[in-house]
């Protein structure tokens, strides 16, 4: 009963609060906090219990549908929920006077909604319909602000349609084959399946959840959707609506068909996992560059975001106790920074009304807290120790390296440095440097619109220095699935998995830096100047010229940006240009007269009629 | 180690190094002086300059991130050398392996970066870029080494690393690996700025880079910091090649030996531009690296 109270709060809550913002837009904020923040209540009363409820049948398929809460969908449950309600604070005050907030609103909890739908789905026909809300309601988001977020979102929604044409056929042939649709009577099922079936049905689902997740060669309609989206959008499609494919992924190697099955799926050396982890390496390797090459905040940290997702698909794909920790933690770690880095660009937009990384600087000393939000996002990118990336991280380049996986390391390895090229650049061209004349007055963001930066940057901080109390939950995760658990204490790793232990650093650093800055401080006080008073050769400084922003990274850029076009992107761009052309052909069919609707029909009918005299079934 | 002893080696490695550190800044000046045939000043320059630049009147602050970056990159220097075993000692190694001191020490080169980006002049945030483009070329063969060692070890701590070179001389790194330990030669002028790569902090063209605005006790700390980052890499390189050593005084007669053919190469050599260095990193180096780590592959830990 518990479970479907969540879900109805959810989905009736977001047309509850259109209803409510027609009534008194006043308390249409406060109303769809309230209808975020509930489920995630009720959530944390649920902690590692597992539930399973009926709720409905489907008479002339002959299957029950039915709700599972289990250690897995608890944990990502627990991330959509928090991050929706905090994009959802945030949304207040950013959103305050633009058009059409009733249907922003109730759009924004129908796609919470609709996620909670997909991770407490109990069978593959729930998890098949709440997958299509949450589809269709991100599409009408993208394209919430008209012009190019248009065609951003029909990209998306084009992608999104052949994964999930793929995703159903794949759940019809279970059905025809196994009668069933529930997960845990499938993962029964399966496991006397043949190799081919399962791959076939793997293959399928990687289709639909690979774009959703953003591996290459499906991820081109990231960038463009991401970008156009409106910011705390942004922050839930890049930090948990995406990760919604990881969750499927997951849900089906390791809930559906288990560790076993997946150990058949090999031809000599070659095995699934083998190959997902390259393709992870490679989603790491090649976005994040690319992500260096980018001028648009919202852009750039799009492509970080598909290279990011990665990282989870090389720890799930290895398959050991360490990746498949590291894999999921690093999904709650990069919603997290992610999360607060598009509310920070947000914020900045919402002050100066650009993000174009060219044009702005030295917003530190106006927006302090949206400085150290953006930086502690990018820290935990780059996975500086103190922040939660670094931790699991960490955990996927020792099982890499442990498993004698060198190459797939050095992929995520070397990802990191570009992390630092792109998240340096981030900061710095926005919050450093010179500020221009044009910016000399603007405020920090007003307190709805901090307030989710500091929780998030909290907790980034948090689960840096005590990593133990995300991987208590994924160890419940792995236990559960009848997987070896990841042995963790509060802060840090026993010795038979390595030498890491937070606290002691965080001391070390703690203490370190407070003894340079008494030595910072014992010497004479310094005295500050304004930016005007800077050394420029003897010249006089330029008054708003005087920055170096623009192609930041020029020199690295010209050696690597031939290498970093997106080719794939080009090739779909080719395959629509073609298929347009056949399409406008193909439209002369549709001639406006009614006989010829007519002769179609008959035409048709007469084709079946003539199939059935030569007996062929359908 | 008893617990008395791990602290008081806390407290005491950093002073060490501080002063090792110190003394190689005084003796890189003589040598490279001598080589070009000038007299050069004395070895203890350096304490003279740093005492100097640490009680000066007049110090100015560009904000924030200006004085607090530099904190953090110090810190951040003084918490690797303790995760680098040095001659046996390593106080706090069972809190980081080697993927942490990888990370690490990032923090030192952000620190610097965010207090340079936040002094508002171009020619800092061009040393700053200049910085992270030259990380990016020697990053790449520096993992491919880092991956080889830890691979054939199949470990990734440090203290297990130096331990297996313990055997005798011919179980040292650079016997066991020559191609990666001569790719990461290649790479260490690179890491360490120096000569023909000092092109973050080029005096000429972009007015010392990151430290242009850096005067008084901020350029003080700066040295300090560089100073540490000298250490750091070249105790690294005595760890994963040279065997690492059963005492501090060999381990810093190693280092000094490392240090002082760096030296030798670098004094004789003009600067290279950013983009030939980056080409630089990539080619030998790089192939070299490849080939050790395809070679550890091959034949097995």
């Amino acid at each position: 009963m518990i479970m479907v109270s969540i879900l109805l709060i959810a989905f009736v809550g977001a047309g509850g609060t259109c209803l409510v913002g027609r009534g008194n837009p006043r308390f249409r904020g406060l109303v769809a906090s309230l209808v975020a923040f509930l489920p995630l209540i009720i959530l944390a009363f649920l902690y590692g219990r597992v539930i399973s409820i009926d709720y409905a049948s489907v008479p002339f398929l002959d299957i029950g549908l039915s709700l599972r809460l289990t250690p897995l969908s608890w944990f990502f449950g627990i991330a959509i929920a928090a991050l929706g309600g905090l994009a959802i604070v945030f949304s207040i005050s950013y959103m305050q006077g633009k058009e059409r907030l009733n249907y922003y609103y109730s759009m924004m909890l129908l796609v919470n909604a609709s996620m909670l739908g997909i991770v407490l789905s109990g069978d593959f026909l729930s998890f098949y319909i709440f997958w299509e809300i949450m589809s269709w309601s991100t599409y009408l988001l993208i394209s919430y602000r008209g012009k190019q977020a248009l065609g951003a979102g029909l990209k998306y929604i084009i992608m999104s349609i052949i994964g999930s044409s793929a995703m159903l056929l794949a759940i019809g042939s279970l059905y025809i084959s196994y009668g069933t649709l529930e997960i845990p009577s499938l993962a029964t099922a399966l496991q006397g399946a043949s190799a081919w079936y399962a791959l076939f049905v793997l293959l399928m689902f990687t289709i639909a959840f690979g774009i959703k997740n953003a591996i290459l060669p499906l991820h081109t309609w990231l960038p463009d959707a991401h970008s156009e989206a409106v910011s705390p959008f942004s922050a839930i499609l890049s930090g948990i609506l995406v990760r919604m494919g990881l969750y499927g992924l997951f849900l089906l190697m390791f809930s559906v068909l288990g560790l076993n099955t997946l150990n058949r799926l090999s031809y000599g050396a070659i095995s699934f996992n083998l190959v997902l982890s390259w393709v992870g390496a490679l989603t790491i390797l090649f976005p994040i560059f690319i992500a260096v090459l980018q001028d648009d905040a919202k852009r750039l940290i799009a492509w970080s975001s598909i290279g990011h997702g990665g990282y989870m698909i090389l720890g799930i794909g290895v398959a050991t106790t360490l990746g498949i920790a590291g894999g999921l933690f690093h999904a709650l770690n990069y919603a997290i920074c992610v999360a607060l880095l598009f509310l920070a660009v947000g914020a900045v937009e919402y002050r100066t009304g650009t993000r174009d990384l060219n044009k702005l600087g030295g917003l530190m000393k106006r927006m302090p807290i949206t400085f150290t939000g953006a930086l502690i996002g990018s820290m935990g990118l780059i996975g500086i120790p103190l922040t939660n990336g670094f931790i699991s991280k960490w955990l996927i380049y020792k099982t890499l390296i442990l498993s004698r996986y060198p190459f797939l390391a050095f992929a995520a390895l070397i990802g990191t440095w570009g992390t630092v090229l792109y998240g340096y650049k981030l900061v710095h061209n926005v919050f450093l440097g010179q500020l221009p004349e044009q910016y000399k007055e603007i405020e920090e963001v007003p307190w709805t619109m901090r307030v989710p930066m500091i929780v998030l940057s909290g907790f980034v901080v948090l689960f840096g220095v005590l990593p133990g109390i995300p991987l208590k939950a994924i160890s419940v995760i792995q236990t559960h699935l009848g997987m070896t658990r990841l042995e963790t204490s509060l802060f840090g790793m026993p010795k038979a998995i390595g030498e890491l232990n937070t606290l002691n650093i965080f001391f070390a650093l703690l203490v370190a830096g407070l003894i340079a800055y008494a030595a910072f401080s014992a010497s004479r006080r310094s005295r500050r100047v304004s930016q005007y008073d800077n050394y420029a050769a003897g010249a006089r400084v330029p008054v708003g010229g005087y920055q170096h922003s623009v192609r930041f990274y020029d020199q690295a850029d010209r050696i690597i940006r031939p290498y970093l076009r997106d080719r794939i992107d080009d090739f779909y761009g080719w395959i629509a240009t073609q298929s347009t052309a056949f399409f406008e052909q193909l439209r002369k069919i549709y001639t406006g007269n009614i006989n010829t609707y007519a002769t179609w029909i008959v035409l048709f009918v007469a084709v079946l009629i003539f199939m059935g005299l030569l007996g062929w079934r359908i | 180690m008893s617990t008395f002893m791990r602290v008081v080696w806390i407290v005491t490695l950093p002073v060490i190094a501080l002063l090792i550190s110190v003394l190689f800044l005084g003796l890189f000046r003589k040598i490279t002086a001598r080589i070009q045939r000038r007299y050069g000043p004395p070895v203890y320059q350096p304490v003279i300059d740093l005492t100097k630049l640490l009680t000066q009147h007049s110090n100015i602050s560009h904000g924030v991130m200006f004085d607090m970056g530099l904190i953090i990159a110090l810190a951040g220097s003084v918490v690797t050398v303790l995760l680098i075993p040095a001659g046996g000692i390593h106080p706090l190694s069972s809190s980081g392996d080697l993927l942490v001191i990888i990370y690490v020490m990032l923090i030192p080169v952000l620190g610097m970066a965010l207090a340079a980006g936040d002094s508002g002049n171009p020619n800092a945030s061009l040393g700053v870029s200049r910085k992270l483009i030259l990380g990016l070329g020697y990053e790449v063969p520096f993992l491919l080494v880092l991956l080889t060692v830890m691979t054939h070890g199949e470990t990734t701590s440090l203290v297990n690393v130096v331990q297996m070179q313990a055997d005798s001389i011919l179980s040292w790194g650079v016997f066991r690996f020559p191609l990666s330990a001569i790719a990461t030669f290649l790479i260490l002028p690179v890491m360490l700025g120096i000569h023909p790569f000092d092109i973050v902090g080029a005096p000429q063209e972009i007015s010392s880079g990151p430290q242009v605005e850096f005067g008084g006790k901020y350029l003080a700390l700066a040295t300090i910091e560089q100073a540490l980052q000298l250490f750091i890499v070249i105790a690294l390189f005595v760890d994963l090649f040279l065997g690492g050593a059963a005492n501090l005084g060999t381990f810093f007669l190693k280092m000094l030996g490392v240090f002082l053919i760096g030296i030798f190469i670098g004094a004789v050599y003009p600067r290279f531009r950013i983009d030939q260095a980056l080409r630089y990193c990539w080619k030998w180096p790089t192939l070299f690296a490849l080939a050790g780590l395809i070679l550890v592959m091959i034949i097995g830990g």
